[in-house]
C-alpha cells in the first residue's frame, strides 16, 4: 500500500450557461497514509465527485500535486483503483472476465487471471455467478463485481465516488460490511465518497468534511473495528461522531 | 371462440418446436389470397400469373441455369459493395463518434451527400465507369457506407464515459480500450447500420441491374418486361423478398441475439 497526498488542489470549471469559470475545489490539501480509510462527506455540488475523479485522473487539476507514494499523477493508471457509483462493469464480458480485465491488461495468460479472478470473486462470494453477463446480476451483485475488479488489480489507491448509492437499504449495509471484512484483510488505502454521514462514521478512520470546495474539518473516527452495524447502531460513541459530522455537513 | 384460441395456442406450440413453420404460416394467407385472386380470371392470365405458373418458371430458369447464375452475380455484387462499405464505414464512424473535431468536420458533408441518394449517382457513374461492376459498386458503397457510418458515431457516442474511465483505470491501453470498449460498445448500432445499409444496398444494386445490368436478379427482371413476361418478374420480386429474409434471419438476427441483446443493451424484439 501506498500513501496518496493531495497538494494545494484547485479545480476551475468553465460554466458554459453563465459564461464564465467557477471554482469547484479551492486549495484542498489532504494527506491520507499508507493502510488508512478516509470518507469525504459534503452537501450536494461541493466538489466531491471533482476532487475523486482528478485523483483518478479522469479531470486534469486546474493547480496542485497528486502523489500516490513518492510519484506524482497525471491520468488515469492502475495504481489508482476506481469503484464507480453505477458499477461501469463492461456489458459484454462475463463477471469473470470483468474482474481478470485488469489482470488482462497486463498480459496475465487466462488460466492465471482466471484463478486469481476466482479467488477474488469467492471473496465477494461470486463465484457462481462467474459466468454470467453484468445485466443478469443484481445491482448488490454487481457493485461486488465492481469492488473486485478493482481489487484483484492490485491497485496502491482505491477510489470510491458514493459506490454504494444506488442499491437498497439492506444490501448497502451489508455491502459496507463485506467491504470492512475485505478492507481488514487487505488494508488498502481508501479515498471513499458519500453523502451518507452514517457510512463514512461507520467505514472511515477519518471523515473530511468538504464545503463549497475546501476542506471544513477533520474528524478522526476512533471507534475500534472490526465494525459491525448491529453492534454500532445503539453504540454511543458512533452516535455521537455521527451527530457531529452530521451538524457540520448542514451548516456547510 | 375457445376453439380458436385453442388452435392458436397449438400452432404457438408446433412454432415453437419448427421454426421453419413460423416463418412459413405468415405465407398461407397471402399466397391464397395471390392464388384466389388469380384463379378468379378478373386479370389475363398473362399479366397476372398464378402461384403454379411462377413455380414452373422457377423451374424451368433454375433448370437452365439461369436464375443459379443472375443470384450469384447479384449476391457476389451486393458482398463486394457491402464489404468496402463496412470496412470503409465502421473505421470512419468510430473516428466520426470518437473525435469532435472530425465530427463538426464531416457531419454536414455526411448529410449532404447521403441526401444525394444513390441512384441519383448513375448518370454521373455511367460515364466515368460505363456499364460496369465499377458502377454497380459504388452505388453499392455509397448506399451502405452512409447509414454505417452514421450508426457507428452514435453508437460510440452512446457508450457511457464511465467505461471508457473504468477500463483506463484498470490500465488498458488506447487500443485495447478500443477493441475491448468502444467496438463491442458500438456492436448494436453498428448492427442497426449494417442492417439499414443491406436493406438500401440490396434495393441499389437492383435498381442498378436494371439500369447498367448485363447480368443479375434486377436484369432478369427488366429483361423479363421487354419480353412482356410478367410471371419472370414476379419470380425475381419473390427471390427478393426470400433472400432478404434469409440474410437477416440466418445472419443478422443471430449476431445481434448473441451480442447485444445477451448483453442487455438492446431489447428483445
Ligand atoms: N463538467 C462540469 N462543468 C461545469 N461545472 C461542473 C462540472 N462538473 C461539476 N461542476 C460543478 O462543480 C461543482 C462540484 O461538482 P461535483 O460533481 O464535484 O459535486 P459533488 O460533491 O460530487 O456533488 P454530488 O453529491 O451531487 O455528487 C458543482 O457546483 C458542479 O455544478
Ligand atoms: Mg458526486
Amino acid at each position: 500500500m501506498k500513501s496518496l497526498t493531495l497538494r494545494n488542489l484547485h479545480k476551475t470549471y468553465f460554466d458554459p450557461a453563465v459564461g464564465t469559470r467557477v471554482t469547484a475545489i479551492q486549495d484542498v490539501s489532504l494527506e491520507i497514509g499508507a493502510g488508512e480509510f478516509v470518507a469525504v462527506v459534503g452537501p450536494s455540488g461541493c466538489g466531491k465527485s471533482t476532487i475523486l475523479n482528478m485523483v483518478a485522473g479522469f479531470l486534469p487539476a486546474t493547480r496542485g500535486d497528486i502523489i500516490v507514494g513518492d510519484r506524482s499523477v497525471k491520468g488515469p493508471g492502475r495504481d489508482r483503483g476506481v469503484v464507480f457509483q453505477n458499477f461501469a462493469l463492461l456489458p459484454w464480458k462475463t463477471v469473470i472476465d470483468n474482474v481478470g480485465f485488469g489482470l488482462k491488461m497486463r498480459g496475465i495468460p487466462k488460466p492465471e487471471r482466471d484463478r486469481i479472478a476466482m479467488e477474488f470473486l469467492e471473496l465477494a462470494g461470486l463465484s457462481q455467478a462467474a459466468e454470467r453477463y453484468p445485466n443478469e446480476l443484481s445491482g448488490g451483485m454487481q457493485q461486488r463485481a465492481g469492488v473486485v475488479r478493482a481489487l484483484a488489480n492490485e491497485p496502491d489507491v482505491l477510489l470510491m465516488d458514493e459506490p454504494f448509492a444506488s442499491v437498497d437499504a439492506q444490501t448497502r449495509m451489508t455491502l459496507q460490511e463485506e467491504l470492512m471484512r475485505i478492507w481488514g484483510e487487505r488494508r488498502h488505502t481508501v479515498l471513499f465518497i458519500t453523502h451518507d454521514v452514517g457510512e463514512a462514521v461507520f467505514l472511515a478512520d477519518r471523515v473530511v468534511v468538504l464545503s463549497k470546495g475546501h476542506v471544513l474539518r477533520e474528524i478522526p473516527i476512533t471507534i475500534p473495528r472490526p465494525r459491525r452495524w448491529d453492534a454500532l447502531t445503539e453504540d454511543g460513541e458512533f452516535k455521537r461522531l455521527s451527530a457531529e459530522v452530521l451538524q457540520m455537513v448542514r451548516a456547510a | 371462440m375457445n376453439a380458436i384460441l385453442e388452435a392458436l395456442d397449438r400452432y404457438a406450440h408446433w412454432a415453437a418446436r419448427w421454426p421453419v413453420l413460423a416463418a412459413l404460416a405468415p405465407f398461407v394467407p397471402v399466397v391464397a389470397l395471390w392464388w384466389g385472386v388469380a384463379a378468379a380470371g378478373v386479370f389475363p392470365r398473362a399479366f397476372f400469373p398464378a402461384p403454379p405458373d411462377v413455380f414452373q418458371s422457377f423451374l424451368t430458369l433454375t433448370y437452365k441455369g439461369i436464375l443459379p447464375a443472375y443470384l450469384e452475380d447479384s449476391i457476389g455484387r451486393l458482398a463486394a459493395g457491402v464489404s468496402v462499405g463496412i470496412l470503409l464505414g465502421i473505421p470512419l464512424g468510430i473516428l466520426v463518434g470518437l473525435s469532435g473535431v472530425a465530427r463538426k468536420a464531416l457531419w454536414p458533408v455526411l448529410l449532404f451527400f447521403q441526401a444525394i441518394g444513390d441512384i441519383a449517382w448513375l448518370p454521373l457513374l455511367l460515364i466515368w465507369f460505363g456499364f460496369g461492376l465499377g458502377t454497380m459498386t459504388f452505388v453499392i458503397v455509397y448506399t451502405v457506407i452512409f447509414p454505417v457510418v452514421i450508426n457507428t458515431a452514435l453508437g460510440v457516442r452512446s457508450i457511457p464515459p464511465e467505461l471508457v474511465r473504468a477500463a483506463q483505470s484498470l490500465g488498458a491501453p488506447r487500443w485495447r480500450i478500443l477493441t475491448d470498449v468502444i467496438l463491442p460498445g458500438a456492436l448494436p448500432n453498428i448492427m442497426t447500420g449494417l442492417r439499414n445499409g443491406l436493406g438500401y444496398g440490396w434495393r441499389a444494386l437492383i435498381a442498378a441491374e436494371i439500369i447498367v445490368g448485363t447480368s443479375g436478379i434486377g436484369f432478369l427482371m427488366f429483361d423479363a418486361r421487354r419480353a412482356g413476361s410478367a410471371v419472370e418478374i414476379v419470380l425475381g420480386m419473390i427471390v427478393l423478398g426470400l433472400l432478404w429474409y434469409v440474410v437477416d434471419a440466418w445472419i443478422l438476427a443471430p449476431i445481434e441475439r448473441a451480442t447485444g441483446q445477451r448483453w442487455g443493451l438492446v431489447t428483445r424484439a
